[in-house]
């Protein structure tokens, strides 16, 4: 099948807060939080859409979006407008509205004035904050195939870990139900043991966007979210189908993560270092691209008996000095410097963090741009990080942003 | 209680026939010439209708219907304008009926009824 993808308009909806990866989204949005030591997390959807062709999006913002909006503007300033690509940050201008957007369909509605311009025939909306690597075009394929208003992407969860999803029944694919966190989640026909949850990813076609939107629009019930509102509303009155996800990841198991906690965020960031990670960053046939400073290569000096580099299963990124000291099992950022006598274990720091002497650091996040003093000791001592630092249920501790001891 | 129209237009000699003619069907009517006073009266007052022109001067009747159904949701409106090609930007598939003007009011006075019933 041929598919003109100039058809194809992608919303990417970056509005979210993240609450819960506090500090991290203290003052940047969820998406543009860094992640693998060189990357932000919106970096995944935007390299998705550009290895299925789509190369017409636009990126909704609202919250904390200045980091957001540099980060994208220095890195994905990549399009060709002649050729009829761009990528367009939309930040919310209130055009109609006086308040922040409502739910994630009103940010479509308060800019309607696109669809308007553009009238493509399918609109792709995503989440920018999902890390997964996904060919959004076999998407596509399906969903015109299957002549369907709505394609929702699904993933197959266990069962008992369904209730905190949108949760899909389908007879053949085709939509019958879908319910927000349910108390029972519905299994998947023929798979008993799992459950198919959206991913939070849609195909539609313009007209069903547009009429659900406005029927939406003018329910004060509503609150104005895809999954909670327009898809539930729209089923048995639409051919809504589920598309189910095929990982370009290429890994036995399929991996999808939309990270929502510190410790989840740690967890992932952990994946990378391991021997055969659950994500794969290093396959050319789906790259993943981002905003690359120019640093020199990662450096590591010293090789005495006592004051000796070492550096095991860690991902050192650009500009980075690793310094007479001890780095285990840890990601780091570009242009961090590890002085002589420190041990980092189960780290990850950001970019332009230097550390000073004599440092010990477990299980620690820094955040960008901090010095720590010579001989500083962060998760040895639970109850004295507490009183410190915001430290999560499974022990993490967190140094935010520009932060002076 | 008699149920209470709001009328936007901007046109004088429409503006007060449309008034007479539903105030002669029981309704209680207001009728302004602008969208921002149309705006501004429906936060402050509670109307059960809106019957809309398009083009006004000022803030024209599709960015009045964008501001007005993000402060009443629920509100309803009826386009009534010249022009029929408006149809295709999307704001207006928001409103509940889209008539086209004419000399013969009895459509217009039809579809309010049906929506206030």
């Amino acid at each position: 099948m041929n598919i003109n993808s100039q058809e194809v308009t992608t919303f990417i909806l970056a509005g979210g807060k993240g609450e819960r990866l506090h500090p991290l989204t203290k003052d940047r949005a969820k998406p543009a939080v860094p992640f693998g030591g060189i990357y932000r997390i919106i970096d995944f959807p935007l390299s998705n859409a550009i290895n299925s062709g789509l190369r017409k999006i636009y990126v909704f913002t609202q919250y904390k979006s200045l980091s957001l909006q540099r980060h994208i503007r220095e890195g994905w300033n990549i399009f060709s407008r002649e050729l009829g690509e761009f990528i367009d940050m939309v930040p919310a201008q209130k055009r109609i509205g006086e308040e922040w957007y409502q739910g994630t369909a009103d940010s479509v509605l308060q800019n309607m004035n696109i669809l308007e311009d553009e009238r493509p025939m399918y609109i792709l909306i995503l989440s920018g904050d999902q890390v997964y690597k996904m060919d959004y075009n076999r998407m596509l394929w399906q969903h015109i195939e299957k002549k369907a208003d709505l394609t929702i992407s699904v993933f197959e969860v266990e069962r008992k870990d369904a209730r905190r999803f949108g949760v899909l029944k389908v007879e053949d694919d085709r939509i019958t139900k879908f319910i927000e966190k349910p108390s029972e989640p519905a299994p998947d026909p023929g798979n008993e043991d799992f459950c198919l949850v959206s991913m939070g990813i849609y195909i539609f076609t313009l007209e069903a966007l547009i009429r659900n939107i406005m029927d939406d629009a003018k329910r004060t019930d509503s609150t104005h979210d895809f999954g909670k509102d327009i898809i539930p509303s729209m089923i048995g009155k639409y051919n809504l189908y589920a598309y189910r996800f095929i990982d370009e990841n290429k890994k036995e198991t399929k991996y999808w993560k939309d990270i929502g906690t510190i410790d989840s965020y740690w967890e992932s960031n952990m994946d990378l270092v391991n021997l055969d990670p659950l994500l794969n960053l290093y396959d050319r046939s789906w790259p993943i691209r981002t905003f690359q400073e120019q640093f020199p290569p990662a450096k590591t000096v010293f090789s005495g008996e006592n004051r000796k580099a070492s550096v095991t299963d860690s991902m050192i990124s650009g500009g980075c000095i690793i310094s007479g000291a001890r780095v285990n099992h840890s990601v780091l950022s570009t242009n961090v410097r590890v002085n002589s006598y420190c041990e980092i274990n189960d780290c990850i720091i950001f970019d332009n963090v230097n550390v000073g002497r004599y440092s010990r650091l477990k299980k620690v996040i820094i955040d960008k741009n901090v010095q720590v003093p010579r001989g500083t000791e962060i998760g040895y001592n639970p109850e004295y990080d507490r009183k410190r630092f915001f430290v999560s249920e499974n022990g993490v501790a967190v140094v935010p942003k520009n932060y002076k001891w | 209680m008699a149920k209470k129209i709001l009328i936007v237009e901007d046109e004088e000699n429409e503006r007060i026939l449309y008034a007479e003619e539903l105030e002669k069907e029981g309704f209680e009517i207001k009728a302004v010439p602008d969208g921002t006073v149309a705006v501004a009266l429906v936060e402050k007052e509670e109307f059960d209708l809106i019957i809309l022109d398009l083009q006004m001067p000022g803030l024209d009747g599709i960015e009045t219907l964008g501001k007005i159904l993000m402060k009443k949701r629920n509100l309803p409106v009826i386009i009534y304008t010249a022009y029929p090609q408006y149809k295709d930007q999307f704001l207006t598939w928001a409103a509940d009926a889209y008539l086209t003007k004419s000399s013969d009011l009895s459509l217009l006075k039809e579809k309010v009824a049906s929506i206030l019933k």
